[in-house]
């Protein structure tokens, strides 16, 4: 069981350093690889954090997890990226520096914030509701701090796996509600937003977030 | 007959309607077939409210469909918004499938996106399960989402993106709450039976919920389905989405679907309000959220110029004001549900006359609309109307509801928000007059076409609406009474259909 803590551990500890990589990358591609780690990432935990009972439910869920937001959703993504012809995440609001100096600040507040939830988790990793927590703000910040619709998008799939590792950690109480979320909520997010992305490039000749400004008062 | 068979088919109907839109061959008949589909989907939801007002509860499925009378009382709005808006409809697009812009693909992708958009809403009045109501508002977003750009053009496409920005962030935020109250289950998980969340379960153990938990999940909660309810600051989405979505959708966004998220809210009301410790939780979110939404409100409707977007404020005020009503114990709660259906109708009434008086003039900008009345009797009439009964003249029933509400204000001694209430409600009557004096009379301009003349169904649309609206305000039957007291009682959270209410 032990082992099974470790190594918790460190997939938790990397999904951190994959909210800090893709707080720092401006290459959209690169950001696109990073969220598709972390969906991998995701799939893992999903198995090692009802501490080692290796079921075959477990084992199917955490297969379509690694599917979706690990292959088929970043698949999605780049090809999208290719038929937009875009590469690059141009001055966004807050600085790449800024982002990364804040975020340290701002995962010692989730650890805080976590400390003083009393959840009945099955405590695979003390870290998992932090870094819930974290991921969850990661994933906001993205979507009000880039300008790139396909930014946004990758904000919102950061969002939603920070949903699940919470989601995850109470999965021991009600575990078809957990389910029913993600694979609905990938789902949306990608499938409906490409497609809004397609239409506003092809009405627009261009994918700035910040030029969708003729509705306003 | 077992009457659980009923909650199965309102909810498959629309399902089956969906689907055989896409096998129809011309866009009037899409248009004619969805008249049809919802008028008799309609009329079982009302059968199957009545049963539900008979018996008090009606479940199916092993409680997973589960209605009471706040639920069928919701279900009989909703039959309201989307019988008048589908009847609406027809006529609505009649122009433009005649220029050929509404052409056979899009007119079956409206069909059949308006009855999921049905089926997802009933899914929401239907679930027991909390986790299954959420998959309803989720899909009811994805679903309207395309709606508003029936058409594609540059403004309906940012329309539609914001909406599904700020509202998808909405629906993961209440998934997140749905998940904390799962949470806050821990200690009698084991002592229930089935599983999964079901509210009927969570009711009875309110008591037990972890107080921290529960609170932490209901302000989620709250600022999630929120989100869908327009409440400000959480808005941003409503007037670009309203104003952009064809008159007939808009209509069903302004009257039911603020008012499904609005449900859900209500629906965690009740258990939130049995926590330790929580008692006055919802209470004082009701009433921040509430009050803000109506200055919010007040000060965007005072500089508005285009029409549509001005009824889309009015529907974040007067989402306000039933935010209040909510936060103001049983009398409130009871009027806030009254407002709720006066509401629906007169809103729906407007956006209808607004976007037939667009089509005339060709935009919604009111500095070039004028003389409607005159263009358009029976549309600028409604709107007039419309608008009259939206800023609370007496005596239609919208003027009621909010005379219960400052009574409930005064016995609740909640003076600062019957001030904001009061000083917000009268700058926007003063705005909205002038508004609404601006387009209705006047010189009409010259216009190149004759405006159609109106049908016998646009007419009897529109003295319907007046008509339930002036009649509500002048005498309520005892049988609404009774529901609206019983609805009031389960957001209370008291057991019983007692009569504890109010006159």
């Amino acid at each position: 069981m032990i082992f099974m803590t470790n190594l918790a551990d460190t997939v938790i500890i990397l999904i951190i350093l994959t909210n800090l990589m893709l707080l720092g990358s401006s290459r959209l591609r690169t950001c696109i690889l990073i969220v598709a780690i972390q969906g991998i990432v995701l799939g893992i935990l999903a198995i090692l954090i009802e501490g080692g009972s290796l079921t075959i439910h477990l084992i199917l869920l955490s297969t379509a997890i690694i599917c979706l937001k690990g292959i088929i959703f970043p698949f999605l993504l780049i090809r999208t990226l290719r038929d937009l012809n875009v590469q690059q995440e141009v001055e966004p609001f807050v600085g790449y520096g800024t982002s990364l100096v804040l975020s340290p600040l701002v995962l010692a507040v989730c650890i805080w914030l976590g400390s003083q939830l009393s959840l009945p988790v099955g405590a695979a990793s003390s870290l998992v509701v932090p870094v819930a927590f974290f991921t969850i703000t990661c994933g906001l910040f993205l979507i009000i701090s880039r300008k790139k619709a396909l930014t946004q998008v990758l904000g919102y799939l950061v969002l939603e796996n920070g949903i699940y590792v919470f989601g995850a950690s109470i999965a021991t109480i009600q575990p078809v509600l957990v389910e029913l979320g993600i694979l609905l909520d990938a789902f949306m997010a990608v499938f409906v937003m490409g497609i809004a992305i397609y239409h506003i490039n092809r009405e627009f000749e261009h994918t700035d977030v910040d030029r969708l400004n003729q509705l306003k008062g | 007959m077992n009457p659980g068979i009923l909650l199965w088919i309102i909810l498959l109907l629309p399902v089956v309607g969906s689907g055989i839109c896409q096998i129809l061959r011309s866009s009037k008949n899409v248009m004619n077939f969805i008249c049809f589909g919802v008028a008799v989907i309609g009329i079982l939801e009302v059968v199957t409210a009545g049963l539900v007002f008979s018996r008090n509860t009606i479940s199916s499925c092993g409680e997973w469909f589960y209605m009471d009378t706040l639920s069928a009382y919701h279900l009989i709005v909703m039959a309201l918004v989307f019988c008048m808006s589908s009847l609406y409809g027809m006529r609505y697009f009649d122009k433009e499938i005649h220029e050929g812009i509404f052409t056979l693909k899009l007119a079956k992708r409206y069909g059949t996106l308006w009855f999921a958009s049905l089926a997802a809403m009933t899914l929401i009045l239907v679930s027991n399960n909390l986790g299954m109501m959420w998959v309803g508002m989720e899909t009811t977003t994805l679903v309207t989402a395309f709606l508003i750009c029936t058409r594609a053009t540059k403004a309906s496409i940012e329309g539609m993106w914001k909406y599904l920005i700020v509202c998808s962030v909405g629906i993961a935020f209440a998934f997140m709450g749905t998940l904390f109250i799962a949470a806050a289950t821990y200690k009698f998980q084991g002592s229930i039976s089935g599983n999964g969340v079901l509210w009927t379960q969570l009711k009875i153990h309110a008591g037990l919920l972890d107080p921290k938990l529960a609170q932490i999940g209901f302000l989620f909660i709250f600022v999630g389905y929120g989100t869908k309810v327009g409440l400000s600051p959480m808005h941003t989405w409503l007037p670009d989405a309203h104003s952009q979505a064809p008159s007939p959708v808009s209509a069903v966004f302004s009257g039911f679907m603020l008012n499904a998220a609005l449900y859900c809210i209500m629906r965690y009301t009740s258990l939130i309000k049995l926590v330790p410790g929580n008692e006055n939780l919802s209470r004082d979110l009701f009433l921040i959220f509430g009050t803000l939404s109506i200055v919010v409100a007040a000060a965007f409707i005072l500089s508005q110029h285009d029409l549509k977007r001005l009824l889309a404020y009015h529907s974040v005020e007067h989402l306000g004001i039933i935010a209040i009503g909510m936060g103001m114990g049983p009398l409130g709660i009871f009027a806030a549900l009254f407002h709720t259906l006066n509401h629906s109708i007169c809103k729906s009434l407007g956006f209808f006359c607004a976007g037939r008086l667009g089509q005339i003039y060709g935009n919604y900008d009111m500095r070039g609309m004028t003389g409607a009345l005159r263009l358009s009797p029976l549309w600028g009439g409604g709107l007039l109307g419309s608008l009259f009964a939206l800023i609370g003249i007496a005596p239609f029933a919208l003027f009621m509801s909010e005379l219960l509400i400052v009574k409930a204000a005064i016995a609740t001694n909640l003076i600062w928000v019957l001030v904001v209430f009061l000083v917000g409600s009268c700058i926007i009557f003063a705005a909205a007059l002038k508004h609404v004096i601006s387009v209705v009379y006047g010189t009409p301009p010259v216009l190149d076409f004759k405006p159609h003349r109106s049908s016998i169904t646009d007419t009897s649309i529109v003295v319907f609406s007046l008509g339930v609206l002036l009649v509500l305000g002048l005498w309520m039957p005892n049988s609404l009474h009774e529901i609206l007291c019983r609805a009031a009682n389960i957001i209370e959270g008291i057991d019983v259909a007692t009569t504890v209410c109010v006159k």
